[in-house]
C-alpha cells in the first residue's frame, strides 16, 4: 500500500501539479489572460475538434494530397528544358554560375564538372505552351490544369534534412508535419477517418528513405500523428477486431475502458488521456470505414485504364493515388504520399525512366479524376521533390549513361486545384539551370502558400511550446500570390 | 497663528482668483517666459490632489447642516479648512493649466470645456467658501453649491483625460471593433486605403484637430500637403530628401524623431509604404490596380489588402448550438471560416444514410452554401429538401441514386455555382433543363450514361457552363500488369498449393512449369492452387480479351526438407553483411532483392565454408544455394561448390559438386539459383565449401 502512495505521488510530477493548480484556482481568470479566446466561445474543452477563427479566411481548399517525390527528381528530366546544357554538353560547368557554391561529398571530389543536357527531348504542350520531357506523357496532357514552378528553392542538400524541411519548416526534426499542422488548425472533416493520413511506395530507382518522424505531431497533440496506411490485407494495422470479438462486445469494452481513462482524467488532467479516449472511438469507427474506404474492387473499368492497371497492385504509387483521391473524397484533410527511388546519382536515363513511368500515369490520372469529379476545385494536388539536381554530371559522363547530384539553388514542383492558376509556368533559371533568376519560391513561400489556399495566415497558426511561439514557416515566407487563381 | 495663516491663505485665495480672471481677460497676450513652462507641465502632476479633496470638502459640506454635524466643532472646521487647501490647490492647478494651454499642440473644443470647467470650479468653490457662513447660506443652498461643484469636477477631470490619453481610452478595448473595412485590392485606393491607415494609427494622436503637435494636422489632403511648422512634409518623388521619412528614420533617442519614444513606432512595412507611396509621387487619388503589376508597393498592398472581393453574405449566422448538435459522426457542419455566416456540410457513410439526416439540416437551411452528399444514397425526393437551401453555391451528388427527375427543384438555387452529378443515374434528358439554372458555372457529369454527342449537345445550348465530361476509355487496348503470388513464402517443407491471383476482374492466366513462356492457346490455366512437391518455377502470363498481355511473371517454389540443428561458419561473413551469422542460411526466409536487407551474408574474396549437424541423421539428396548476383560489382555466384558429408566431422566424403554460371545481366542484381545434385546419402554432418575470388553474398542454403 506504501509503495503504492508513493508511486501515486511520484506520478504526480510538478508539471501536472501547476497544470492541475492552475485549474484549481481561478482557472477562468488566468485561462483567459493565457487563452485570449478563451471566452470567444474558441475551444473550451480538451477535444474538441475546432479552433475557433479558423480558417481565417474563406479557403480555396478544404484538402490537400501532396505526392511527394521522395529522392528529389531532376528538374533537367522533366520540367526545366536547357537546349543550352545539350549545346555545351560535356563542357565544364562555368565557375561564374557556381559562384563557389558548396557541393554534396558524393562529388566535391570530381576533378571536373562536366555540363549535361536532358537525354530525354522536350516539347510544349497544351494552350500554356509548358515545356514538358518526353518522359511525362500523360503529365503533359494536363499542363493546362496545373501550375508548373520552376523557380524553386531551398536551404538543404542532402535528403534527410530537405525533407524534414518541406514537411515540418525546420531541417531538424521535431516539428509537427504540414500535415499535423492542417489537422490541428482545421480538424477533421469527416470523424470516421484521421484528418491526416500517411501512403508510401517505392519505385525501382536509388532510393532514400522515409521515416515516421516526417508524419509526426512534434509537440502538438498526439491525436494530429499521420495515420500511416500500409499495402497489406489491413491498411490500417490493428484496427480489426481480435477472431472472437464482437462488435457488440467491442462496444461494451470500450465503453468501459473510456469510463476508466475518464477517471483518470478527472485525476490527472493530463490531455494525452482525452487524446486517447479520442483516438479509440475514431478507430472503433474506422472499422466500418476503412474498408468500405480502400475498397477498389468497386472502380469502373474507366478509373482503372485512367490510372493505370497497377492501381489495384497495393503498394504501387498508382494505386496510393488512386486511395488518396477516396480519402480524400471522403474528407480526409491531408493525404500525404511518398514515392521513393528519385535518387538518380548515376544511370539517370535508365532509372528515371523507370521512376517516370511508375508515377507519370497516375499522377496525372488523379487530378484528371478529381476534375471530373468536380473536387479539384477544393483540392489542391501538389507534385515535387525535396530539390533539385545537378546540370553536371556525377561520375562519368558517357553518351547515354550518366547521374546527377543534389542540387538546392533550383527545382521544379507542380501544383493542382485549390484555387491555384492552373496552365500557369512560374519562375525561371538560367540557360544552365543553375540559379534562378525570376521569381524565386522558397520552401517556406510554398507552405505559407499552401496554408492560405487552407484559408490559413501562416503567419498566424502558431503554437506555443518551451516557451516559443512556433510556426510552419519559422520566421519567414510570403504568400505566392502571383500563383493564385 | 492658526488664524493669521488661515488669514494668509485666504488672501492667496483671492490673489489666485484676480490671476485668473486677469490671465482670462489678456490671454492672447500672454506669452510665457521659458522657466515658467515647467510649472505649466506640472499641472497633469498636480490636478489629481483639488480633485480628491475638494470632492471629499464638498461631501462634508453637504451633509453640514446635519443636525448630528452642526453642533461639532471639529466637523466644521476640518470642512472649512479641507475646503481651503483644497481651493488652494485647484487655483494653482488652474493657473498651471492656464500656462501649459499657451504651449503648442493644444486646441480645440475638448480643451475649451476643459478650460471653463475646470475655472469654473475655483470660482464656484471659492463663492462657497466665501459665503459659506452668512445667514442666507442654508442647508440647501449648500447642497446645491456641493453638487455643482463635483459635476464640474467630474466633468473637468473627463475632457481632461481626453486631452492626454485620447477619445476612447478606458472603453476602446471593449467597445466593439470598429470593423475595419477591408477592401479588396481591385477598388482600393493607395492614399485612402493604405496611407491614411498608417496616419490614422501611428500620427493621428498626436496631429489631429484637437492637439495640432506641430502644427501639423495628418487628418486631411490638405493639411498634409501645407506641411507643419518645420516645413512641408514632402517633395514628391525624393522620399530621401523628404521631412516625413527623415523624422521616421532618425534614431530613436532623436528628440525629432517620429513618433516620439514611448509612442507606437511605425512597422518596417508602414515605413515602407509611406516611403514608396512619396516615391511614386505622393498621390491621392490613385487606385493599387493602376500601379504596375511589378511595382513594389502594389505588391506590398497586395500584401495588406484583401486579395479579392470575396462573397459577402447577406444572411445572418446560425445559433452556435444549433450548429454544434447538428455535427455528428456522420455529419459535418462547419462555418465556412472563422466568423462567418456561412456553413459547408459534408454527410458520409451510406450505410448510415438516411433523408432524416438532409431534413434537420431545415434549421440552417439559409446558412448551408457548400454540401456534399457524395456516394450516398440520396433520392431524387431529396432534392426537394435541398431546395429549401437557398444559399447553397456548391452541390455535389457524385454517385447518388438521383436520375435527374429531381433537378427540377434545383432551379430554385439561386446561388448554385458548382453542380457534380458524376458517377449519378441522371440521364440526358433531364440534364436540359440546366439552362434554367442561371448561376451555373461548372457541371460534371463523367460516368453518368450520357453520351458524348449529348455531351457536346449540352455545352452548346449551355455555352456559359463548363460542362466536365472527364475521362473516357479510347478503347485502345492496354497491357495487363503482372500475375502476383499470393503465398506468405514460397518455401516449404513438404508440399505447397500455389495461390497466384491478378487484380484485374475477368482475366484469365496461364501457366508453365517447364521453363518455357505460356501462351494463350496451348499453355495450362490456372484456376485454382496447384499442389507442389519439389522445387518449381511457374511461369504465369495474364490475359484479358480487349488488353494486351501482360509479361510473364516468374514465381519460384523452393523446397526444403531439412534444416540443421546446428551450423557454424568456418571464416566470418564480412561486418556489413553479417545479418543473424550462420543461422541466416538455413532460415527459410528470402530476402528481397530492392530491399538491400540483413537477410544475407557477405564474404569478400574469401570462401564461405558452412559446418552443419543434424541430431537425427537425414538422407541427403540435394544441396540449393541461393546467391545474389551483380557483375558490375563483381558480386558473383561461387566459382565452385563442394558438399562433404558423413556420421562424423573425421569421415567426410565428397558427395557432390558443381561449376555455377554465371548469369547474364546486365545493371541490376538477380538471385541465382546453385543446384548440386548428390549421390543419396545418410548423414549427420555436412560440410559445404562455396569458392569464390570475388564477392559472394548468400542467401539461403535449401536441403532435400
Amino acid at each position: 500500500m506504501e509503495k503504492e502512495i508513493i508511486e501515486h505521488g511520484l506520478g504526480y510530477n510538478r508539471r501536472r501539479f501547476l497544470s492541475k493548480l492552475s485549474l484549481g484556482l481561478g482557472s477562468a481568470a488566468l485561462g483567459s489572460l493565457l487563452i485570449p479566446d478563451l471566452f470567444a466561445g474558441g475551444r473550451s474543452e480538451p477535444g474538441d475538434d475546432f479552433i475557433a477563427g479558423l480558417p481565417m479566411f474563406a479557403p480555396k481548399a478544404k484538402r490537400v494530397i501532396y505526392l511527394f517525390q521522395n529522392g528529389a527528381p531532376s528538374q533537367l528530366e522533366s520540367f526545366d528544358y536547357k537546349p543550352k546544357l545539350r549545346e555545351m554538353w560535356g563542357q565544364e560547368l562555368p565557375a561564374s554560375v557556381r559562384m563557389g557554391q558548396k557541393l554534396t561529398g558524393m562529388t566535391s571530389g570530381q576533378a571536373s564538372f562536366p555540363l549535361v543536357g536532358s537525354y530525354f527531348d522536350f516539347a510544349q504542350y497544351g494552350e500554356s505552351r509548358a515545356w514538358v520531357s518526353s518522359l511525362f506523357p500523360y503529365t503533359s496532357k494536363i499542363v493546362d490544369d496545373i501550375c508548373i514552378i520552376k523557380s524553386m528553392h531551398t536551404e538543404a542538400i542532402n535528403h534527410d534534412p530537405a525533407l524534414t524541411f518541406f514537411q515540418t519548416g525546420s531541417q531538424q526534426g521535431n516539428r509537427p508535419s504540414m500535415g499535423s499542422w492542417l489537422s490541428y488548425g482545421l480538424g477533421s472533416e469527416n470523424k470516421n477517418l484521421p484528418a491526416f493520413t500517411v501512403l508510401l511506395s517505392r519505385g525501382s530507382g536509388n532510393g532514400q528513405g522515409v521515416y515516421s518522424k516526417l508524419w509526426s505531431n512534434g509537440f502538438l497533440d498526439s491525436v494530429h500523428q499521420g495515420v500511416q496506411f500500409s499495402k497489406g490485407e489491413d491498411p490500417v494495422l490493428y484496427l480489426n477486431d481480435p477472431a472472437g470479438l464482437s462488435r457488440d462486445d467491442r462496444r461494451k469494452m470500450l465503453d468501459k475502458v473510456s469510463e476508466l481513462n475518464h477517471m483518470s482524467y478527472e485525476e490527472f488532467g493530463d490531455p494525452e488521456i482525452s487524446t486517447k479516449i479520442q483516438q479509440y472511438e475514431m478507430a472503433y469507427r474506422m472499422q466500418t470505414t476503412v474498408p468500405e474506404v480502400t475498397d477498389l474492387s468497386k472502380e469502373p473499368d474507366d478509373i482503372i485504364k485512367l490510372y493505370g492497371p497497377d492501381c489495384l497492385v497495393p503498394g504501387t504509387f498508382a494505386a496510393n493515388c488512386l486511395l488518396a483521391r477516396k480519402l480524400s473524397e471522403n474528407g480526409v484533410r491531408f493525404v500525404q504520399l511518398y514515392h521513393q527511388g528519385w535518387d538518380q546519382h548515376g544511370q539517370l536515363p535508365s532509372q528515371m525512366t523507370a521512376q517516370a513511368k511508375d508515377t507519370d500515369q497516375a499522377s496525372a490520372a488523379l487530378v484528371t479524376d478529381l476534375k471530373q469529379r468536380g473536387l479539384l476545385d477544393e483540392t489542391l494536388v501538389i507534385w515535387g521533390g525535396e530539390f533539385g539536381r545537378t546540370n553536371y554530371s556525377q561520375g562519368k559522363l558517357e553518351k547515354d549513361n550518366y547521374g546527377r547530384d543534389h542540387h538546392p539553388r533550383c527545382f521544379s514542383i507542380w501544383m493542382a486545384g485549390g484555387g491555384v492558376k492552373p496552365g500557369l509556368v512560374y519562375g525561371d533559371t538560367d540557360d544552365f539551370g543553375y540559379n534562378i533568376v525570376k521569381n524565386p519560391v522558397h520552401v517556406h513561400d510554398f507552405q505559407a502558400t499552401v496554408l492560405n489556399q487552407l484559408g490559413i495566415d501562416h503567419e498566424k497558426l502558431i503554437y506555443k511550446h518551451l516557451g516559443r511561439r512556433y510556426r510552419l514557416t519559422d520566421v519567414s515566407g510570403k504568400v505566392v500570390r502571383d500563383i493564385l487563381a | 497663528m492658526k488664524s493669521n495663516l488661515k488669514g494668509f491663505a485666504e488672501n492667496v485665495l483671492f490673489v489666485l482668483n484676480i490671476l485668473i480672471v486677469f490671465f482670462l481677460l489678456f490671454e492672447s497676450r500672454v506669452v510665457i517666459p521659458n522657466w515658467m513652462v515647467p510649472v505649466g507641465r506640472m499641472h497633469p502632476m498636480i490636478l489629481h490632489f483639488p480633485i480628491a479633496i475638494l470632492i471629499l470638502a464638498m461631501v462634508l459640506e453637504f451633509f453640514r447642516f446635519k443636525n448630528q454635524y452642526q453642533s461639532q466643532v471639529f466637523y466644521q472646521k476640518f470642512t472649512s479648512n479641507l475646503l481651503l487647501i483644497g481651493l488652494l490647490s485647484a487655483a494653482v492647478t488652474v493657473v498651471m493649466g492656464l500656462f501649459l494651454s499657451k504651449e503648442e499642440g493644444y486646441s480645440g473644443s475638448v480643451l475649451q470645456w476643459h478650460k471653463w470647467t475646470g475655472i469654473s470650479i475655483v470660482f464656484f468653490a471659492s463663492l462657497v467658501y466665501f459665503f459659506r457662513n452668512y445667514r442666507w447660506y442654508n442647508h440647501l443652498v449648500a447642497k446645491g453649491g456641493a453638487i455643482i461643484t463635483i459635476v464640474c469636477l467630474i466633468l473637468a477631470g473627463h475632457y481632461g483625460a481626453i486631452l492626454t490619453h485620447g477619445d476612447s481610452f478606458v472603453l476602446g478595448p471593449i467597445m466593439p471593433q470598429e470593423a475595419i473595412p477591408q477592401v479588396p485590392l481591385d477598388q482600393a485606393k493607395v492614399y485612402d486605403d493604405l496611407i491614411q491607415p498608417v496616419f490614422k494609427a501611428k500620427c493621428n494622436s498626436c496631429h489631429n484637430p484637437e492637439k495640432i503637435k506641430g502644427e501639423l494636422l495628418l487628418t486631411d489632403e490638405a493639411s498634409i500637403l501645407k506641411g507643419g511648422k518645420t516645413g512641408k512634409l514632402f517633395v514628391a518623388g525624393k522620399p530621401e530628401i523628404s521631412l516625413l521619412l527623415q523624422r521616421i528614420h532618425l534614431p530613436l533617442e532623436d528628440k525629432k524623431h517620429m513618433p516620439p519614444s514611448g509612442k507606437p513606432q511605425l512597422t518596417t512595412e508602414e515605413a515602407l509604404l509611406l516611403h514608396l507611396w512619396v516615391k511614386r509621387g505622393a498621390d491621392f487619388k490613385a487606385k493599387v490596380i493602376d500601379l504596375p503589376a511589378d511595382d513594389s508597393l502594389r505588391k506590398l498592398a497586395a500584401a495588406i489588402l484583401k486579395p479579392v472581393a470575396e462573397v459577402a453574405y447577406t444572411f445572418t449566422a446560425a445559433d452556435e448550438k444549433t450548429v454544434k448538435k447538428l455535427n455528428n459522426d456522420y455529419r459535418t457542419v462547419v462555418p465556412l471560416a472563422g466568423g462567418s455566416p456561412a456553413l459547408s456540410v459534408s454527410i458520409y457513410n451510406r450505410k448510415n444514410y438516411n433523408p432524416k439526416i438532409l431534413d434537420e439540416l431545415r434549421e440552417v437551411k439559409k446558412q448551408i452554401v457548400s454540401l456534399s452528399l457524395d456516394n450516398l444514397p440520396v433520392k431524387d425526393e431529396e432534392l426537394k429538401t435541398i431546395s429549401e437551401f437557398e444559399n447553397v453555391e456548391v452541390l455535389n451528388l457524385n454517385a447518388t441514386d438521383v436520375t435527374g427527375e429531381g433537378l427540377k427543384h434545383l432551379v430554385n438555387l439561386k446561388r448554385l455555382k458548382t453542380l457534380s452529378l458524376s458517377g449519378s443515374k441522371v440521364s440526358y434528358q433531364n440534364l436540359q433543363l440546366i439552362k434554367n439554372f442561371k448561376s451555373l458555372k461548372t457541371l460534371t457529369v463523367w460516368n453518368t450514361g450520357i453520351a458524348d454527342n449529348q455531351v457536346q449537345q449540352l455545352k452548346k445550348a449551355n455555352n456559359t457552363i463548363q460542362i466536365i465530361s472527364g475521362y473516357k476509355d479510347d478503347g485502345k487496348p492496354i497491357k495487363l500488369n503482372l500475375p502476383m503470388l499470393k503465398n506468405a513464402t514460397p518455401v516449404f517443407k513438404q508440399t505447397i498449393i500455389t495461390k497466384i491471383t491478378h487484380p484485374i476482374r475477368g482475366v484469365e492466366l496461364r501457366y508453365t512449369t517447364d521453363g518455357t513462356d505460356p501462351d494463350s492457346l496451348k499453355s495450362a490455366v490456372y484456376t485454382k492452387g496447384i499442389l507442389l512437391d519439389e522445387h518449381t518455377s511457374m511461369r504465369v502470363k495474364a490475359f484479358k480479351k480487349g488488353w494486351i498481355s501482360s509479361d510473364v511473371a516468374e514465381f519460384k517454389f523452393y523446397k526444403s526438407t531439412y534444416t540443421p540443428d546446428s551450423i557454424a561458419l568456418v571464416h566470418q561473413a564480412v561486418d556489413r553483411f553479417s545479418a543473424n551469422g550462420a543461422k541466416t542460411l538455413v532460415d527459410n526466409e528470402l530476402a528481397e532483392l530492392v530491399n538491400l536487407s540483413n537477410r544475407w551474408l557477405g564474404f569478400d574474396k574469401k570462401d564461405m565454408e558452412v559446418m552443419m549437424w543434424f541430431d537425427k541423421p537425414v538422407k541427403l539428396s540435394s544441396v540449393m544455394i541461393q546467391n545474389v548476383t551483380l557483375p558490375i560489382f563483381l558480386i558473383l555466384p561461387p566459382g565452385n561448390i563442394e558438399v562433404w558429408g558423413g556420421p562424423d566431422k573425421d569421415h567426410l566424403k565428397l558427395l557432390g559438386s558443381s561449376k555455377p554460371v554465371v548469369p547474364k545481366v546486365a545493371g541490376v542484381s538477380v538471385f541465382t539459383d546453385n543446384y548440386v545434385d548428390l549421390k543419396p546419402t545418410t548423414v549427420s554432418y555436412i560440410h559445404i565449401k562455396a569458392k569464390t575470388q570475388f564477392s559472394l553474398l548468400v542467401d539461403e542454403i535449401f536441403l532435400n
